[in-house]
């Protein structure tokens, strides 16, 4: 096989060769920078959350009737529908909360130890640190570990309207940011007394996992208003069981309600990076085109280069070169041409993934997705000129003896 | 002489019908892909009130009591700012407002069935200073009273769409009397509450004077914000509580300089007293240059856009080739027309009607695939759903970007046909 040879047929046919390695490359480009976003987008959901998120159920709803204005009234409904979800078959544990985790947004508040109120110029994310409102269930429902002193309890819950301080229970990550290393228990915080730490959970996925700072209140029968979600934990194997019968539970007790939505926190996850998810799949879409599209530029090159060399393949032929020798003849040709495309595509996926950089955020490309686009190019290019090529090993060597 | 081209260019169409339907589908999903994402990036960053953008303007200020704010200015404003604005006589039209919720039925109906509202608790200039397009009755005239103005969709909901000024609607357990409903009204993005990601919301279902809202105690769905620590809304006129939105629409350069020395004296009124302890930061700005500082555009789309302009290129690419292996194999007729007297340019001429033929079969194909695409694409982001709308001048883009990709990409084929020999065609 003679390269230079090779080299000398492509540069005869330079504005067709020189199309198809540009369409080469930015066909690599994009196959390597979307499997990047689809494998950024799996490794999203799949990330740990601190969370038995498969059996944890969720039910947002909020009344409807002027009624629940009176807030004794909002409590003793909220009360009792805890009490009927508490008693369905499958059900470990009931809470009610103003917020759930995994979310960007929600109700924040600022916090610093009393000692030392500067702390929270220096660490910023100390100005917005979650804050829930509970009642003591919750350690149970979101399956919480205890990692020093004690959880909330109904004791903690003040008298209504009480200036009181209350005691807290913190995350863990929040608990370092204001102590470091020492404990935390019986500091006093501008939001109350700390009784207890409890381990990280995914609270706000868009930041650090160190800064998931969190704090706990025994205050949602007061300030019931904000409760908008009733957590449920739900034995293994159960959950369908249980999903189908809560709407119609909390409406039993009470009919005059909104229920927006019931889901697992597993659903909630995944909702979460819905659009990530989206942008991957739309990515897939146009790599799957632009296959498309550069076979059908492999396909007709190839097929307009035979015809234009019908002549010498036949002078082959008959000097004695085997169908097979064309066949490879043909093909190498073609990979010489994609091998050059992968090379300039190599170039081409760094500057665009350098260009998403601009728009959104994408891990960097490395060596195993620059191989796979790269077979996948030379799979699918091998496909695309097979026909044409398979039918030039077929030209009868008679050829040579025509003229034109 | 265009008809014989015509002519020409379908007999060359019918002699490779396959490559050519190969080029007009590579060039139509091309444009059509760019188009769609076009589409959606034009409606993010569109104009959604032409008439005035102008002259309305939202406010910013920097009256956080602390020290340590989170941002500076603050897109929300307090109680007692946020009157010192609508109070003001400078402005054709003002408005303070924020974002509630509320549950809504027809106070005389039998049924229980409450359909869940967005509120708008607003000061009475809103409906000047937005052109909120009336279907009957008027906007409420004081911020306080049991009036509300309803939107065209609640309306179409409780009472079938027929007028419903004079009906009275229980909201929260309160009862409020309808004085205006509103046509069916889209402002994409949403101007005047376009944070929070609320941009590409749809206008209120209920208009309620600000005031009666807060003594309702209708709660706040939007970033509030603040240093003092409150149960209800209606204690939150005399503390720091940061909630409120304000529009103000002044028609000139010499007013807004006005407006602007206005709210300066305010403020330095507020320093003066030991009550403004940042800088004095009052930042007025139009609709565009609001929404454009809010960034509104979904970074995703951007990011696919850049994608699709690519993928475009390569359909280019692609057209091209084809084309090339096309006059190619047409160069025997090329050769034969050139030595019986047509000249270099009329040759061009019949290339050139060949390829506009060719662009707007590909111009009317992308339109439907670009609708497509648009489809698609709510369906891998749900969040799109009311932002992707073909408009006219968009179809006209498209076409216009068929035009343009076809006849690009015959260019370098025609140029090459032409210097085909005429005598070595016809050995």
């Amino acid at each position: 096989m003679n390269i230079k040879a090779l080299f000398k047929s492509l540069l005869l046919r330079k504005f067709t060769t020189g199309l198809l390695i540009l369409q080469l490359a930015i066909t690599l480009g994009l196959l390597v920078n979307s499997a990047i976003l689809a494998f950024d987008a799996k490794e999203k959901v799949l990330q740990s959350t601190g969370l038995d998120i498969e059996n944890i159920l969720v039910v947002s709803t909020h009344p409807t009737s002027g009624n629940y204005r009176d807030l004794d009234y909002f409590r003793s409904i909220s009360s009792e529908d805890m009490v009927k979800l508490r008693q369905l078959p499958g059900v470990n544990s009931v809470s009610v909360i103003n917020q759930l985790p995994i979310s960007a947004r929600g109700n924040h508040s600022n916090v610093y130890d009393l000692d030392n109120p500067e702390q929270e110029n220096i660490d910023r994310y100390l100005k917005n640190v979650k804050d829930f409102h509970i009642e003591e269930h919750l350690i149970d429902t979101l399956g919480l570990t205890l990692l020093e002193g004690r959880f909330l309890n109904s004791g903690d819950q003040l008298d209504f309207g009480s200036k009181e301080k209350h005691n807290i229970v913190i995350t863990e990550s929040l608990k370092r940011a204001l102590y470091g290393d020492q404990s935390a228990l019986g500091q006093e915080t501008n939001n109350g007394f700390i009784v207890g730490v409890i381990n990280d959970i995914m609270l706000n996925p868009t930041i650090p996992s160190d800064k998931q700072y969190g704090i706990f209140s025994n205050t949602v029968m007061e300030y019931i208003f904000v409760a908008r979600y009733y957590v449920i934990n739900v034995e293994p194997g159960q959950m369908v069981n249980v999903r189908n019968k809560v709407s119609d539970t909390i409406l039993a007790v009470q009919a005059e309600r909104d229920i927006f939505e019931v889901f697992t926190m597993a659903e909630r996850l995944k909702r979460f990076y819905r659009d990530d998810q989206g942008l991957a799949d739309l990515f897939m879409l146009l790599c799957g085109l632009m296959l498309f599209v550069t076979a059908i530029s492999s396909y007709a090159y190839s097929q307009f280069h035979i015809s234009r060399q019908k002549k010498f393949i036949g002078i082959r032929r008959a000097l004695g070169a085997r169908k097979k020798d064309i066949l490879l003849y043909v093909l190498t040709e073609n990979w010489l041409v994609y091998g050059i495309g992968c090379i300039l595509g190599i170039l081409v996926s760094f500057g665009f993934n350098i260009l998403l950089s601009q728009h959104i955020v994408l891990s960097k490309p490395d060596t195993l997705l620059f191989l796979l686009a790269i077979g996948i190019i030379f799979i699918s290019g091998t496909l695309a000129t097979w026909l044409p090529a398979n039918s030039t090993s077929n030209i009868a060597p008679v050829v040579a003896t025509k003229t034109v | 002489m265009f008809s014989y081209n015509l002519k020409l260019a379908v007999h060359s169409f019918k002699r490779a019908p396959s490559l050519y339907f190969l080029v007009v589908l590579t060039l139509s999903i091309g444009v059509g892909l760019l188009c769609a994402n076009l589409a959606l990036v034009s409606s993010m960053a569109g104009d959604p009130i032409p008439e005035k953008s102008d002259q309305l303007f939202h406010v910013s200020m920097n009256t956080w009591p602390t020290d340590q704010p989170d941002v500076e200015p603050f897109h929300i404003l307090r109680y007692r700012d946020a009157m010192k604005i609508v109070e003001s006589e400078l402005p054709k039209n003002s408005a303070a407002f924020y974002a509630s919720g509320v549950y809504a039925r027809d106070a005389q109906s039998k049924s229980l069935k409450r359909f869940d509202s967005s509120v708008r608790a607003t000061t009475p200039g809103f409906f000047a200073l937005t052109n909120a397009p009336f279907a009957y009755g008027t906007g409420f005239a004081k911020s306080s009273g049991m009036e509300v103005v309803i939107g065209d969709e609640l309306n179409k909901n409780i009472f079938a769409g027929k007028n419903s000024v004079g009906k009275t609607l229980e909201l929260d357990g309160e009862l409020l009397t309808i004085v205006g409903v509103l046509k069916p009204w889209t402002l994409r993005p949403l101007f005047y509450h376009a944070t929070e990601g609320r941009a590409f919301n749809l206008t209120d279902d209920i208009y309620a004077p600000l005031e009666t809202a807060i003594d309702l105690g209708w709660s706040i769905h939007a970033k509030s914000s603040s240093t003092d620590r409150y149960k209800s809304v209606s204690s939150t006129r005399d503390l720091n509580v940061f909630y409120l939105q304000a529009w103000v629409e002044l028609e000139n350069k010499t007013k807004q300089q006005a407006f602007q020395s206005y709210l300066d004296n305010y403020t330095q009124i507020l320093k003066d007293a030991g009550d403004h302890p940042l800088d004095i930061l009052n930042e007025l700005r139009d609709v565009n240059d609001w929404l454009l500082q809010l960034k509104l555009v979904d970074q995703k789309i951007l990011a696919f856009t850049l994608a699709s302009i690519l993928f475009l290129c390569v359909c280019i690419f692609n057209a091209s080739s084809l084309l090339l292996s096309r006059f190619h194999s047409a160069k025997f007729e090329v050769g034969l027309r050139r030595a019986i007297g047509a000249s270099n340019k009329q040759m061009l001429m019949q290339g050139i009607t060949e390829s506009v033929v060719l662009g707007v079969i590909a111009g009317i194909i992308s339109l439907l695939l670009s609708w497509l695409f648009l489809k698609l694409s709510i369906n891998f982001l749900p969040g799109l759903a009311d932002i992707a709308v073909l408009e006219p001048r968009l179809l006209i883009l498209g076409v216009l970007l068929a035009l343009v990709t076809s006849v690009s990409s015959a260019l370098y084929p025609l140029y090459r046909a032409n210097r085909y020999t005429i005598s070595a065609e016809l050995k």
